[in-house]
């Protein structure tokens, strides 16, 4: 892992020299080393994994580097080698130390394979909140973008309909204008005829008048014209028509 | 190695160059410091959270103007757990262990907690000294006892955390001892031992977490009644 540290920290730190007095061509020559770019922005993304461990402890890059020459066993068969070689020649000494050591490292090692799943998962959750805080705003944005684009597109439908209303209402208004219309001439036509019947009326009035006062002129003239003889030989004629009368219908019965 | 009872309480030296300063400031290499990227490695999400966390846990019951020691309350937390618990380790050395080092936290900080708290508002920080409710009689000597009990804070804060440790490391020392003599001896008590050695180291973990803890929970007591 220290390995890992120096290689990843090394085109920073060689960066960070003051830089050589060369030539320009050997300059281009070591830039080789230079694995990222040398802005700042954009970031280069984090990598998804961090590098593969073996045994919690030793990194794969050893096991691959020493699989050519010794195959898969070799890397374990330099560890035990390496123990007994230090357990052996006394360099560790085993004391005390070495219990306390190998509870602390029991109770390291049960919390890490009981928790680190739980604790990564954790981590993992509280990254992910945060994302889903920010894409919430976008979801949200987008959304209601897409609501208006909706209610747009229902108006312009509205739209193309709004030509039937107003022919309906173009309709209606004229049907109203024509009853309307209709309304004022009856009441025209009524007028007139009230008037006319009016001069009808008055007409008719003055003529019966007219026709009353004259028959009542001539009545008056004829009454005032019939002397006390004329009276007299009309009564007399009246009864001798009488008796004529009543002997026809004594005669009949 | 290591032979002897106390040579992980002594501060360790190369060659007469002392380390104990490399060992104070090595925990800080640790934790990665928050570099500017919006989402981050676990570790530093994780490192985020606990920091805010603690940070929430010990300023809620301050005051704004006690806002002002978040930063020296977290770090020292986090730096006394991380010393803690590192020393639980095999063949370390426990800064916290040293009286000297946790006096010299210890008394500082209490200081400046008495200091603002005389300085901003003497009388309510005098008038601590006295609870409410005492009979009349009872007022001087209990002054007295109230006093001495500020005075001793300091030295307790400080003694509590060196005690803990030490006599924490001390007893994994010997019940490992016992472990390592009675194996060839009797190795069902050995096993007995180791169990207990287990559990032991259980607990231990717990206090360095709690020590830590209640030292700066403490200090923001005192700063409570004072600032």
């Amino acid at each position: 892992m220290l390995s890992r540290l120096v290689l990843r920290a090394a085109p920073a730190a060689l960066r960070a020299l003051p830089p050589p007095p060369l030539p320009v061509g050997v300059l281009h020559a070591t830039r080789q080393l230079h694995t990222t770019q040398q802005s700042l922005a954009p970031l280069p993304p984090l990598p998804e994994k961090g590098g593969e461990v073996r045994h919690g402890l030793i990194p794969e890059e050893f096991f691959q580097f020493l699989y050519p020459k010794t195959g898969v066993t070799g890397p374990y068969m330099l560890g035990t080698g390496l123990v007994l070689y230090l357990l052996s020649k006394e360099i560790y000494v085993i004391n005390h130390e070495t219990v306390a050591a190998a509870c602390i490292l029991s109770v390291i090692i049960y919390g890490v394979k009981r928790f680190g799943a739980d604790v990564a998962a954790f981590a993992d959750k509280l990254n992910e909140e945060k994302m889903a805080k920010a894409l919430e705003v976008k979801n949200e944005a987008i959304s209601s973008l897409q609501a208006a684009i909706d209610e747009e597109k229902k108006e312009q439908w509205r739209v193309e309909g709004r030509t039937y209303l107003f022919d309906a209402k173009r309709n209606n208004v004229a049907m109203l204008l024509e009853a309307n219309y209709r309304e004022r001439l009856m009441m025209v036509y009524n007028e007139v005829k009230k008037r006319l019947d009016y001069q009808v009326a008055m007409q008719t009035l003055k003529r019966q008048k007219e026709q009353d006062h004259m028959i009542q002129w001539v009545e008056k003239n004829v009454v005032q014209s019939i002397t006390p003889q004329q009276q007299k030989e009309s009564i007399a004629k009246c009864i001798m028509d009488l008796k004529a009368l009543s002997k026809g219908a004594h005669a009949a019965l | 190695m290591n032979l002897s009872f106390f040579d992980q309480f002594m501060s360790p030296s190369l060659l007469g160059i002392p380390l104990v300063l490399i060992s104070m400031l090595f925990p800080t290499l640790l934790f990665p410091s928050p570099n500017n990227r919006w989402i981050s490695n676990r570790y530093s999400t994780i490192q985020l959270w606990f920091l805010n966390l603690t940070t929430k846990q010990l300023l809620t019951p301050l005051n704004k103007k006690g806002h002002k020691w978040a930063l020296i309350l977290t770090s020292l937390m986090t730096f006394l757990l991380t010393i803690n618990l590192l020393g639980l380790l095999p063949y370390t050395f426990t800064p916290t262990t040293q009286l000297s080092m946790n006096m010299a936290l210890a008394f500082p900080l209490w200081l400046a907690t008495l200091l603002t708290g005389l300085r901003n508002q003497p009388s309510a920080s005098l008038g601590h000294l006295l609870p409410e409710g005492t009979p009349t009689p009872l007022i001087p000597a209990l002054i007295l006892i109230e006093t001495t009990s500020l005075l001793i804070r300091p030295l307790a804060l400080g003694v509590r955390l060196t005690a803990n440790l030490t006599a924490g490391h001390l007893l994994i020392q010997l019940i490992s001892t016992a472990t390592t003599t009675l194996l060839p001896i009797m190795p069902m008590v050995s096993i007995l031992t180791v169990i207990i050695l287990l559990l032991l180291t259980i607990l231990e973990v717990a206090v360095a977490m709690i020590q830590a803890y209640v030292f700066v929970l403490l200090l923001s007591l005192y700063l409570q009644e004072n600032i």
